[in-house]
This record gives structure tokens, sequence and C-alpha cells, in this order.
């Protein structure tokens, strides 16, 4: 499915990702502003900016780069490097990943679903630690799933 | 008693009660207020708490539009009952999920500015909801108008202190002023009750008065048939002395008998007139004894020669404190009443003595008291009839001849001396009336200063200037002859007018001044005359003078003169009064 048959959906992914950091510590804290990575084919367009306002800046890459210094990192994928690819290449860095269902199987710490009409998501909060990130309790209250 | 207007103090003891009120009121007012604000505040506060708590419980759920999760949290607000309405908003102020006990009453349609109101009886509060600095919408919550029976709760127990003091004002304010009313008419009926005992007092003395004229009255029969036989003994004496002009030795003896008669006629005039003067009830320290002693002359001659008089007097120089004329006044009611009971002749016993009365008596608490009794040998009275011999207006005697006052009298004195009367008496066994009279316990009066003793003072004729003023053309002449014999120069006037007239012309040495005279009396001559020459001596010469009339009208004590007089007391009175 393409970015432009669901507009509204993808315009409310791209709300949450510039909303999820509010709810994540960082180690060592994290100097604003946020940095909002997009890897691989981008879904967004616009979307993700409008929703940003100018509390995050948005970068795009086509593979996912380490010391880019991302936050946050929505893993679309594409056919250079696969989302599975991406999450492999920054496992263990401080690094909230978020995977989408629409794109792939392959789980990040966040993992977003569609679930009765509605954006959700699940969390793997055990992956979370291993990049040393924290999650609030009030996001992890609106997992559909958490996993330790 | 009028329904008066409120007396001045009385009305300002309400406006003080007003404004004890109103102070009270705005007192009352103010603690409510200030206890009004503070609990709104709280309430505010806790409000405000509330929505803080439900603010970060869907922090999250607001960033990522968690329906069902804001309505479980605004939910779990449906338990607690005082919360009227909540609401969950956007970043832009529309209403997500909102909740409303009361559908009539639903949360706004667009939240407004942050911040905590009191609106209607409950708190209103808007809170941001924002994570990191990250605004994500806001939450509204209102809480129910409080409970009428809460707020009465609150401010029930300062209302009803309120309303005690104001009542506890009222209370006393209606008692102070009953009182002040009270006290007013106590004021009134005192001075009504004063100017009552005023009037009786007057009565009273007016009754004395006639009471001792009454007595007198009874005694004229008796006193003047001992004028005549005195008259009889001077006028006999004038005739024989006419007859026999050049027998000196025999001359000089009628000129003797003459004399003693009216020296004897004056002394009973003096006690007749010191009697009958109106005065005033005194109460004063004297003794019994020495009264009854006074009034020997009197009785005598008042009684008649059938009735044998007996003095037993005693001479312990006890003192009663009564009134002396009062008392003279029940001896001669007494006596009259003896004399009345012995139409036949008799004998009249007068007796005093002293007693004691020991602890027991029906009547009388104890001490030492003089007891005067009369008794009389008549006819005595039935038993019945002694019984009520004290009762005012209670009389055997015939129309005319007695008002039925006279023991009551005896009986009042009694009383009123701090004693009692008793009346002993049985059908042929004659009469004896007794008085107890307390002791005096004030000290005794200095003993009465001994009258200068009349020596033969003959003037030494100093030339001075007499001028003699009376009524009576005989006695102006007797004196004038006197006077001119003693060697003074002597001027005569028969009225105040003319005296004042011949004042005009010439200041005598001295003035002797008639007091009962007509057109104008001694005492207002003698004013008169002092205004023309101050410090002009003036002595009186009167068988009745009015001397509280003469001291005011000459201030001071005045020289008086008492009628009829001896040639050797004239002489005396005159030298002494004469400027040295």
């Amino acid at each position: 499915m393409g970015a432009a048959a669901q507009p509204l959906e993808y315009a409310v992914k791209a709300a949450f990702l510039t909303k999820f950091a509010a709810f994540v510590s960082w180690p060592g804290g994290a100097a604003p502003p946020v940095r909002i990575c997009v890897v691989g084919d981008d879904p967004f367009g616009t979307a993700l900016e409008a929703a940003a306002g100018g509390a995050a800046v948005v970068r795009r890459m086509t593979v996912a780069d380490r010391g880019a210094g991302c936050h946050v990192l929505y893993a679309a994928g594409s056919s250079r490097q696969s989302v599975a690819q991406t999450l492999a290449a920054v496992r263990g860095a401080p690094v909230l990943t978020v995977t989408d269902a629409a794109r792939g199987p392959a789980r990040g710490v966040i993992h977003f679903v569609v679930f009765q009409d509605r954006v959700r998501f699940h969390i793997d909060a055990g992956q979370a630690a291993q990049g040393g990130l924290t999650i609030s309790s009030k996001l992890l209250a609106l997992g559909l799933s958490v996993k330790r | 008693m009028r329904p008066a207007l409120p007396a001045p103090s009385e009305r300002r003891h309400l406006n003080l009660a007003w404004l004890g009120a109103l102070a009270l009121l705005a007192l009352g007012l103010l603690l409510g207020a200030r206890a009004e604000s503070v609990y709104r505040a709280q309430a505010a506060r806790a409000a405000g708490v509330q929505a803080e708590i439900l603010a970060a419980s869907v922090t999250a759920a607001l960033a990522f539009d968690d329906r069902p999760a804001m309505r479980e949290y605004v939910d779990a607000l449906r338990a607690n009952r005082r919360i009227a309405a909540a609401g969950v908003y956007d970043s832009e102020g529309r209403p997500l999920v909102t909740y409303a006990r009361s559908p009539a009453a639903p949360p706004p349609a667009q939240l407004g500015a942050a911040g905590a109101h009191y609106r209607g009886g409950g708190a209103e509060v808007t809170v941001p909801v924002s994570e990191q600095g990250l605004t994500m919408g806001g939450v509204y919550l209102r809480t129910e108008p409080e409970p009428f029976g809460d707020v009465l709760g609150r401010h029930g127990a300062l209302a009803l202190l309120t309303l005690m003091a104001f009542l506890m004002l009222g209370l006393v304010t209606r008692a102070a002023a009953q009182l002040q009313r009270r006290a007013g008419e106590l004021a009134q009926a005192n001075e009504r009750l004063t100017v009552e005992m005023r009037e009786r007092a007057r009565a009273e003395e007016a009754l004395r008065q006639s009471q001792k004229m009454e007595a007198l009255g009874q005694l004229t029969g008796g006193i003047a048939h001992d004028f005549n036989n005195l008259l009889q003994v001077v006028q006999g004496a004038f005739e024989l002395i006419r007859r026999k002009p050049d027998d000196a030795a025999r001359v000089g003896a009628w000129a003797e008998n003459g004399l003693q008669a009216a020296e004897r006629g004056a002394s009973l005039t003096r006690q007749l007139l010191a009697f009958s003067r109106a005065q005033k009830l005194e109460l004063r320290p004297f003794i019994v004894a020495e009264l009854v002693d006074e009034m020997r002359e009197l009785i005598t001659r008042s009684l008649g020669s059938d009735i044998e008089l007996v003095f037993d007097l005693d001479h312990e120089r006890v003192r009663v404190l009564s009134d002396r004329t009062q008392l003279e006044l029940a001896v001669l009611n007494m006596a009259i009443n003896a004399r009345d009971a012995m139409p036949e002749g008799g004998r009249l016993t007068i007796a005093t003595r002293v007693v004691e009365i020991a602890q027991g008596h029906p009547v009388l608490p104890p001490d030492t008291y003089v007891e005067l009794s009369v008794s009389d040998t008549g006819a005595g009275m039935a038993p019945e009839v002694a019984e009520r011999a004290f009762d005012p207006f209670f009389t055997t005697k015939g129309v005319g001849k007695g008002t039925g006052l006279g023991l009551s009298q005896v009986y009042g004195v009694a009383r009123q001396a701090g004693g009692a009367a008793q009346i002993e008496s049985a059908p042929g066994q004659g009469t004896t009336v007794r008085l107890l009279l307390r002791r005096s316990a004030a000290d005794a009066d200095a003993p009465a200063t001994a009258p200068a003793a009349p020596g033969t003072v003959l003037a030494p004729a100093g030339g001075a200037t007499i001028l003699v003023v009376d009524d009576d053309g005989e006695v102006r002449n007797l004196v004038r002859d006197t006077l001119e014999l003693l060697g003074y120069r002597v001027l005569t006037a028969d009225g105040g007018h003319a005296a004042l007239d011949l004042l005009d012309q010439t200041r005598p040495d001295l003035v002797l001044m008639d007091f009962a005279m007509p057109n104008m009396n001694g005492a207002e001559a003698a004013g008169l005359a002092r205004q023309k020459w101050s410090g002009l001596p003036i002595i009186f010469a009167s068988g009745y003078a009015d001397t509280a009339a003469v001291e005011s009208a000459l201030g001071g004590q005045p020289v008086i003169l008492r009628k009829p007089f001896e040639m050797d007391e004239l002489a005396r009175v005159v030298a002494e009064a004469l400027p040295a």
C-alpha cells in the first residue's frame, strides 16, 4: 500500500514518532532537539516535518548509520536494506527503533499496528534496555503488548 | 404610670445596644466571609490536585490518541460523586473524552485558559497536559456545588453563635431598660411618699397643737377660777391701800400681798403660754420628775380645791428621750381625766419612780425605765371600758366635754419614748394610768445654765434715751414712769409707724419694743428700725413673742423681756443692752 493511499494513517504515525521521545530517557540524557531518522523508503512525505514542528529534526537515510546520532529511528526498509538489517545495524545502540507491521514482520522497540481501525503499538522493553533506554510507564501502559 | 417616651439615658442605652448589634453582625459576616474564602481556596486546591492527577494519567493516552485509555481514566472519576464534569482536550482545545454527572451541565466545548476558579458553588479547574516540555492538550474538571446542608454545617456554628449573642444583647438591653424604668418609677413613688409624709407631718403637728388647746380648754374653768382668786387678792390690796394710804406699815404689807398674788399669776400664765406655743416635735433627753415638778403650779391651780394633790417624785435623775411639751400634755390629760373622775373631790397622786424591766416582758425590751403614774380615788372603770380607754375618739364623757383623744395621746407619747402605757382600774377602786418611758441612751444634756441671780440692780442713770413702743397706753406709761424713776430719758410711741416717724428725727440709745401690736408687729417694726439705724439695740417686751419671727427679722439671738416683768428685771436688762 502506498503512502498516498493511507495519508491519515501515516499522519498519525508521524505524530506518534514526534511524541515518543517525551516518554523515553536516553543514557546520559538526550540533548535537544530530538533527532528522528527515517531509514529506507519514506512513507511520510511532509507529514513528519508537519508533526515535528520546530521540536524535532528529521533526517532521512537509505541505510542505518550508528554514528548519525539518531534518537528515534523509523525502519521503513528498502531494496538496499531490509527492516531486519536496519535493526541489526543499530542493535545495542541507544536508539529507539520503530517498526511498522505494514512494512514487515521484524519488530523494533516500538512496533506499529492498526488495531480496531486505530494506530496502536507493541513495545519491546527488553530490546530498549539493550540500548540503555528507559521507557516511561505511562507509555508502557498504552502498549498493546509489552515484551520485557 | 403613663407610657412615656424613653428617658434620654434610656435612649442612649438603646443606641448603644444597636451599635453593639451592628458591630456583632459585621464581625459575624466578616468571620463568615473569611471562613468561606478559605474554604473556597481549599476546595479549588483540592480540585486542582484531582485535575493534576488526571492530567498525569492521560498524558500518554493523549499523546497517542488512545481514546479507550482516556475514557478509562475519565470514567474512574465517576466514583467520586463530588466531581460534576471532567474532560480531556487535545492541544487545539477540542474535547476528546468528556464526562458529565448531569447532562444539563457538560464540560465546555472549547477548553479555556489554564487556571482554577470557584463558580456557582463549585470549583472549576483547567490544567495543561505536557510531558518534557511537550504540550499534549489539557484536562478540565468541575466539582459539584456544595450541598446546602454542608454550607449550613460550615457556617451554622458561627451563625448560631452570632444569633445567641444577638439574643443575649437583646435580653440584656431589655433588662437594663426595664431596670431604668423601674428606678424612675421608684423615684417618683418616693417623691410622692415624701410629699405625703410632709403633709402627714403637718397634719400631725396641727393635731398636736389642737390637742394642747383642747387640754387647755378643759382647764379653763379651773384657771379662770384661780385667776379670780389672785385678782381678788390684788384688787383687795389696792382698795385697802386707797382707803388707808397713810398707814405706812400696813400699806407695805398689803402691797407685798398684792405683789405675791401677781407673781403667782405671772408664773401661771408663763406656763400656759409656754405650753400653748406652737412647737415642732423635738425629742430630747430630760428628767421626768423635773418636768412634773415644774408643772406643779399649773396642775394645782387648774384642778380646783376639792382635790388633794400628792406629788411623789423620784430623785434618781434618769433621763428619758421624748418631747417635753408632749409629755406635759400627757400629764395634763391624765390630770384632767382624774379630775373628771372625781366630781365630788378626792386625791390625785402623781408619782415617778425608776423600774428595771427584766427579760420576758411581753412588750418591752429589758432596760431601765421611768414609770410615771397618775392615780385618782374616783369612780374607776369597768374592765370593758378600761380596755378601750387608749383608743382614739373613745370617750365616756358627754358631748362637748371631751374628744376622746386624751388617753390616746398619752399612749402615743409612751410608745414614742420607747415605752408603754397601761391602765389599772376597777369600778369604785379609782384609776391608775402608768407610763413606762425607756431610759435615754443619749448623753445627758448639759445642765441648763441657771438664770442669772436677779440682784437688785438699780441702774446708774447715764442719761441715756430710751424709746418705749407699746400699743397699750397703761403699760406704756407704767414702763415710762419706771425708766424715768431709774434716771433715763424716755420717748414713747403707740405703734410701729409712730416709732419709725420718731426714728426719722432722732436716734435713741435703746428701743424697748412690744411684740404683739396691731398694724405692724414688733418684729417688722424692729427690722425697719434697723434699716434706719443699723446696730440700734432693741429689747422685745412681750408675753407672747414669736422668737422665730424676731430672729429672722433681726438675725442673731434677740433680747426678750417676758411680761409681766419686775422693775429690777427691767433695770437689769436695759442696763445690759445699752452700749457700754
